[in-house]
């Protein structure tokens, strides 16, 4: 981007600085007047995502079973590589704005690519956890119930180590016995589509999907009088979702059966990866983002515009970064780890 | 001498440094060419386009407003099927908010005023502010295709309607896409605002000297940044559920459609206070300049405009009343939701006591501001029915909101806006515009709106509801329909005659002076227009709204430092402001 | 008739008889109680702006001045006054205190149903309404009857968009939301008939979404939602059709014409016709013809008429959206027989253009008093 000239007009002196604006009185000015410019916007990024961590909020909330249901097949490994990843580039970043004020802008280029790299890095793992999600048909919204591209019996990582273990521990003959037994009775599971055996699929044009209990004055035993009997078979499912949730909520060993193919999983699963791809992917184009302004506070360095003197821009840059890491911060815990 | 702007966004001068001042050096002619305009990082210039596009959008707006009120002579509806109807209703809803109301007063006269009046030379972000013009630019286009789009879900784009799939609206997704991007350029602008006056204003203006314009747009400004963002965050979720049906509005998918409404009037509401908290610092400045008085309870002015920005935030559930919400949520909205109407009552007594011995030039200027006041007090008062929420309960969803809605947005936000105009008219083109023709425009517009929407109370607490094609002929609608249609026509007539009389200053109109009115704060000390830095000198900076410095000048038809006064800065000043 | 002909004799304000200048007819316990508030409020509101206009026109005309009268301005006049500001700020504090405090308690009546209130089951979908009366088994369409005196609860919940449930004359409204359930509730205290709106934006034919609410006295009511429950199952199969036209049509009305226009859905007239014949063709290509017949879909014509009603997102004809709602739960077998025989009927209880022989029209609005249908 190019700077503004200064205009010698009439009364002004010459010896402005080429990046002061013309309507600074000086440097110092300019420059904080910049950093209350950024701080204002990275108040409007809270404010962007806190829609979401409001909707976040109040459905966990109301449903908190399917937040504990939906959390067990994300990878807390990635996760948490990520993390540190995306606070690591938080670090170079930081260690780049010090740089730039001590004015060792070689320092600064080495830093900005570190940076950088931490913000591929993020995005390669989160590329590596989408496809992965959508490779075992983890989609959001009601996609979430078509069947995964895998069409043989579903054995996810996780649970064979287990099952294995399991049968370590029984010894390697009646392991292998568990083992087969196992695999047996995964065989028996049905893997008809969700519609068939009567799961929460609607067809278009029927009523409504599931029942929302937080209702003002509708008294649940009352309100059988009034409703069909679609809607009534959901009332079972509440209990049976309340159960699920107290059930589940003791340490549980790590086996995991395929959400289509679980005749325990919550009304309304699909929810939690409806949310969990709409914060991270928003998330996700934010790191992209800032990885191009980054990539353009790279460009001008190695172009001489920032010194000592001004360095605005890395300033301003770094705090938009930091923003998009904190940002992380908040979803890592909400989604991996409760 | 002068030459064009080169490509890299910004305007040189190549006149040597010796050479006399140019005779009329104002910002319209520093220098030329197209390029010029589209490139400019002058406020001045900025401001101007912003102007003339938002006023083409009102045309638009206001075509689509006669053609809903000529369908509704009839009870089975004159001119347009359903389906146009409420596509034109759509269209008249979402131009007039998104494009004319809402960035209206901020960045039409905003980005030309506000500087000026700090003395500054610009805005703390000139590149920044240009780019916010012309992503609203984009935003408005795609917007308005979305007229070609069948786009009929009302501006609301309430769920589950607007994310049926078997609906014939092909705009949906350019329309929140258009005013999505409208919403960034909002908060740009808010926030080019809100650092100028942190980090622009002069050695000796002080919070408390500011004009009160500064301040309203200031608490605008706060929550234009604040707010917006929700609904850009709405408006994308909204799309995304209509493309991959994601699941998080629609009950089909398990989502909630409730959850929109609090996602959109956690932002609409706290827009209808950036509607119109520009138009009443415009007022203060009308009242206090057209009465030569100072203004009457300057801080309470001032921070009332920021209770109502605080406020504004916390009363969104009023307009869901009805939706299901819990009777909890909805009495907790209606307390909070009678605390804003204090601070807006401030303002109108005080705007009262500055006329108070005043002396009050009838201009159309002044006209304005009055009838401001007049057409606020309506608005507000019947608000309080639609805060009370047995009220409400039979009010909601009926022609009595848009009779309120109307009292507040166009009865306010816009005179407000056409006050503003009016005052600084001189100031951005040079030229006067006829008096005459003003105060009759304002008579025609004033009658025709009263007409217009005064009946629309009595249609709504009649029970016709919103947004209807058609009703009942026996419901006894029809006679209210007829007299507010009669009122519209006669109100289209005197917007026609401003912009006539207008165009015409720009032509024929007078030369205009320095300080035509009598203002008194900085805008007023450089010439008309001002030069493209604003100001020759760093203008003096007393108490913006001490006329008694000021005498009438017959020679030059506008105001001047009188002669026996000293101009601040040369002795120690003793300022009048509460 | 010309516009000053209408101004002339139209009657201004008048919903339905006994209407004030601002109200319409006070027909329930809560209009009361909403009235006076409204009342209260307006004339605080008449007050206030009298006195503000007065004040600002006094003060225009007083304090006028040209500039050529004077030259110079004085500063003489306040420029604050605590004690002042005080007061406008805190007597309106307390006006609207005051208000929010009578609203809410207003409010909070209108939010619970008693306990022995007379249950409605309200669907609304796109573009009608329909109410069941599960005491007593039967399904109205268009119009609500409703007993006089006692508390009527209605239960709602919309399988499609938004829509709001509004009745000037009761003060009542409430959203209608796709996916959980809303509820109103009110006591009528006047036998008669009163609209009954759709008010909240819902498409296209949004503006013809109305019913009718029929107030009767209690013995009437009770003997008239008896004849309805046993409506048609007393019938022969030979009045069906014409009870489907004059009670069941109502529902299809919004989009399925009689007269052969298409609109939203085909136009019933010929279609039995077409479906005979197995002339329809649907959007995925098939044909009727083709799954008709033994082995077929459908063994009989009928069968493809259940089809339509009860699962109608299953073969979309073409040229249409598929916008078409179901039925299922809504209506009994034999109500679906007397359709389909309606249907086959049609010829005969219809003219050219549509117009029913018998039974009136969906819009008009008998304005009797309660006399059995």
């Amino acid at each position: 981007m190019s700077q503004l000239h200064v205009h010698p007009d009439g009364s002004e002196d010459h010896g402005h600085p080429e990046h002061l604006g013309h309507h600074w009185n000086d440097s110092v000015q300019q420059f904080e007047a910049g950093k209350l410019g950024m701080w204002l916007f990275l108040a409007t990024e809270v404010l962007l995502f806190g829609g979401l961590f409001c909707a976040y909020a109040v459905w966990r909330a109301n449903h908190p079973e399917i937040f504990k249901y939906g959390s067990q097949f994300l990878s807390t490994t990635w996760g948490a590589i990520n993390t540190g990843v995306l606070l690591t580039s938080s670090l170079t970043m930081a260690m780049a704005v010090t740089y730039a004020a001590r004015g060792r802008m070689t320092a600064v280029v080495v830093c900005l690519l570190l940076t950088l790299m931490g913000a591929a890095g993020f995005m390669a793992i989160k590329y590596v956890e989408y496809s992965h999600k959508f490779h075992e048909g983890f989609y959001p919204g009601m996609s979430f119930y078509e069947e995964p591209h895998a069409s043989e019996l579903w054995l996810p990582l996780e649970e064979t180590a287990a099952v294995v273990k399991a049968a370590t521990l029984a010894g390697e003959e009646a392991g292998s016995v568990a083992l087969a037994a196992e695999m047996k009775t995964r065989a028996e599971l049905p893997t008809e589509p969700a519609e068939a055996q009567g799961w929460n699929k609607p067809a278009a044009g029927i009523g409504p999907a599931g029942l929302t209990t937080d209702q003002q004055n509708i008294d649940m035993a009352e309100m059988s009088v009034f409703l069909p009997p679609s809607v009534l078979g959901n009332l079972e499912d509440l209990d049976a979702e309340l159960a699920y949730a107290e059930h589940h909520a003791a340490d549980e060993p790590v086996v995991l059966p395929h959400p289509l193919q679980d005749p325990d999983r919550p009304v309304n699963a699909q929810k939690f990866f409806t949310i969990y791809f709409l914060m991270t992917g928003l998330h996700g184009i934010h790191v992209i983002g800032g990885a191009v302004v980054i990539t353009w506070l790279l460009i001008l360095t190695l172009r001489r515009r920032f010194g000592a003197k001004y360095y605005t821009p890395i300033d301003l840059g770094g705090l938009y970064w930091h923003i998009v890491d904190v940002i992380w911060i908040f979803l890592f815990p909400l989604f991996y780890l409760i | 001498m002068t030459v064009e702007g080169d490509d890299s966004m910004t305007t040189t001068e190549s006149r040597p440094l010796d050479a006399p001042a140019l005779e009329v050096d104002n910002y319209l002619t520093y220098t030329r060419g197209i390029r010029s305009w589209i490139l400019t990082l002058d406020h001045k210039r900025i401001g101007v386009m912003y102007l003339i596009s938002v006023l083409a959008c009102f045309l638009l707006g206001g075509i689509f407003a006669l053609l809903v009120r000529t369908q509704l002579v009839v009870p089975d509806g004159l001119i347009m099927s359903q389906d146009e109807y409420n596509q034109a209703f759509t269209i008249h809803g979402g131009v007039m908010v998104f494009l004319v109301i809402i960035p209206g007063i901020p960045a039409a006269l905003g980005n030309f005023i506000l500087p000026i009046m700090l003395g500054a030379k610009d805005v703390a972000f000139p590149r920044l502010n240009l780019f916010s013009y012309w992503l609203w630019v984009l935003g408005a286009i795609f917007l308005v295709s979305a007229i070609f789009g069948g786009l009929d879900t009302g501006w609301t784009f309430y769920t589950p309607y607007s994310i049926d799939q078997n609906s014939a609206m092909g705009g949906v997704i350019p329309a929140v896409t258009g005013a999505f991007l409208l919403g960034f350029a909002s908060i740009f602008t808010g926030m080019n605002f809100i650092v100028t006056i942190h980090r622009l204003r002069p050695d000796g203006m002080t919070w408390f000297r500011m004009p009160l314009f500064l301040w309203s747009l200031y608490a605008t400004a706060v929550i234009q940044v604040l707010a917006t963002p929700v609904l850009g965050i709405t408006l994308a979720l909204l799309a995304v559920e209509r493309a991959f049906g994601i699941g998080i509005f629609n009950p089909a998918l398990g989502g909630d459609p409730v959850l929109y409404q609090h996602f959109f009037w956690f932002y609409s509401h706290p827009a209808v206070y950036i509607m119109v908290l520009p138009a009443m610092g415009v007022v203060s400045e009308l009242i206090a300049v057209h009465s030569h008085r100072h203004i009457f309870g300057y801080a309470y002015i001032a921070w009332s405009s920021v209770a109502i920005a605080i406020f504004s935030f916390l009363v969104w559930g009023h307009h869901m009343f009805t939706s299901g919400q819990s009777p909890l949520m909805s009495v907790i909205f209606s307390f909070i939701t009678f605390s804003v109407a204090i601070p807006s009552g401030i303002k109108v007594f005080n705007w009262l006591a500055t006329m108070y011995k005043g002396a009050i030039s009838w201009n159309t200027s002044m006209f304005y501001g009055m009838g401001f006041i007049v057409l606020f007090i309506i608005g507000g008062l019947t608000g309080l029915y639609l805060g009370v929420i047995s009220v409400d309960v039979h009010l909601h969803d009926t022609y009595f909101i848009v009779a309120h809605f109307h009292y507040t947005m166009m009865g306010s936000s816009l005179i407000g806006f056409i006050g503003g105009l009016h005052h600084w008219w001189p100031k951005i083109t040079g030229k006067m515009f006829n008096e005459n023709a003003g105060r009759i425009a304002f008579m025609l517009f004033f009658v025709g709106y009263n007409m217009t929407f005064f009946t629309q109370f009595m249609l709504g607490s009649h029970g016709m509801p919103r947004r209807y094609a058609t009703y009942p002929a026996d419901a006894g609608f029809q006679t209210y329909h007829i007299i507010s249609t009669i009122g519209s026509y006669i109100m289209a007539i005197g917007f026609f005659t401003m912009a006539g009389y207008f165009i015409a200053s720009l032509f024929v109109g007078r030369k205009a002076a320095a300080n035509p009115w009598g203002g008194r704060s900085l805008e007023w000390q450089c010439t008309s227009p001002p030069p493209h830095d604003n100001f020759s000198e760093q203008p003096a900076v007393g108490d913006c709204y001490d006329f008694s410095v000021l005498r009438w000048d017959d020679e030059t038809n506008g105001y001047v430092w009188r002669e026996d006064v000293a101009h601040p800065g040369h002795e120690s000043e003793h300022t009048a402001s509460s | 008739m010309s516009i000053v002909g209408l101004l002339a004799t139209a009657k201004i304000g008048e919903a339905t008889s006994g209407g004030t200048f601002w109200m319409p007819e006070n027909a329930s316990t809560a209009a009361q109680g909403v009235d006076d508030v409204f009342y209260f409020i307006n004339n605080i509101n008449y007050f206030f702006f009298a006195l503000l206009v007065l004040i600002l026109v006094w003060f225009a005309v007083r304090y006028r001045s040209k500039p050529s009268e004077h030259t110079t301005f004085t500063n003489d006049a306040p420029v604050h006054n605590t004690p002042l500001e005080l007061t406008w700020t805190i007597v309106p504090l307390l006006i609207v205190g005051v208000l929010f405090w009578i609203g809410m308690d207003g409010y909070l009546h209108l939010v619970d149903a008693p306990d022995d209130s007379y249950p409605v089951r309200v669907t609304g979908q796109k573009w009608s309404w329909t109410f069941e009366h599960p005491e007593y088994g039967v399904t109205e369409a268009a119009e609500l009857t409703v007993p006089l005196n006692r508390p009527v609860r209605l239960l709602m919940t919309s399988p499609d968009v938004l829509h709001s449930l509004f009745i000037p004359a009761f003060r009542v409204k409430q959203d209608l939301v796709p996916g959980r359930y809303t509820s109103l509730w009110f006591e009528a205290t006047k036998p008669g008939q009163y609209r009954l709106y759709c008010t909240e934006y819902c498409g296209k034919d949004h503006s013809k979404m109305l019913a009718v609410v029929t107030v009767l006295p209690e013995d009437e009511f009770q003997n008239r939602l008896g004849k309805l429950a046993r409506e048609y199952e007393d019938l022969d199969d030979k009045d069906l059709p014409a009870y489907a036209l004059n009670r069941l049509y109502n529902r299809c009305a919004s989009c399925h014409s009689l007269d052969g226009k298409s609109g939203t859905g085909p136009s019933f007239k010929g279609l039995w016709d077409r479906t005979q014949k197995g002339s329809t063709v649907f959007t995925n290509g098939k044909t009727l013809k083709g799954m008709m017949g033994p082995g077929g879909e459908f063994e009989v014509p009928e069968n493809y008429i259940r089809d339509s009603i009860l699962n109608p997102q299953h073969l979309i004809v073409q040229n249409y959206t598929g916008a078409m709602p179901t039925f299922k739960g809504q209506l009994k077998q034999r109500q679906i027989d007397a359709m389909v025989l309606m249907l086959k009927n049609l010829d005969s209880l219809v003219d050219e253009n549509g117009n029913p022989i018998e039974a009136p029209k969906v819009d008009e609005v008998e304005v009797s008093t309660g006399a059995d249908q």
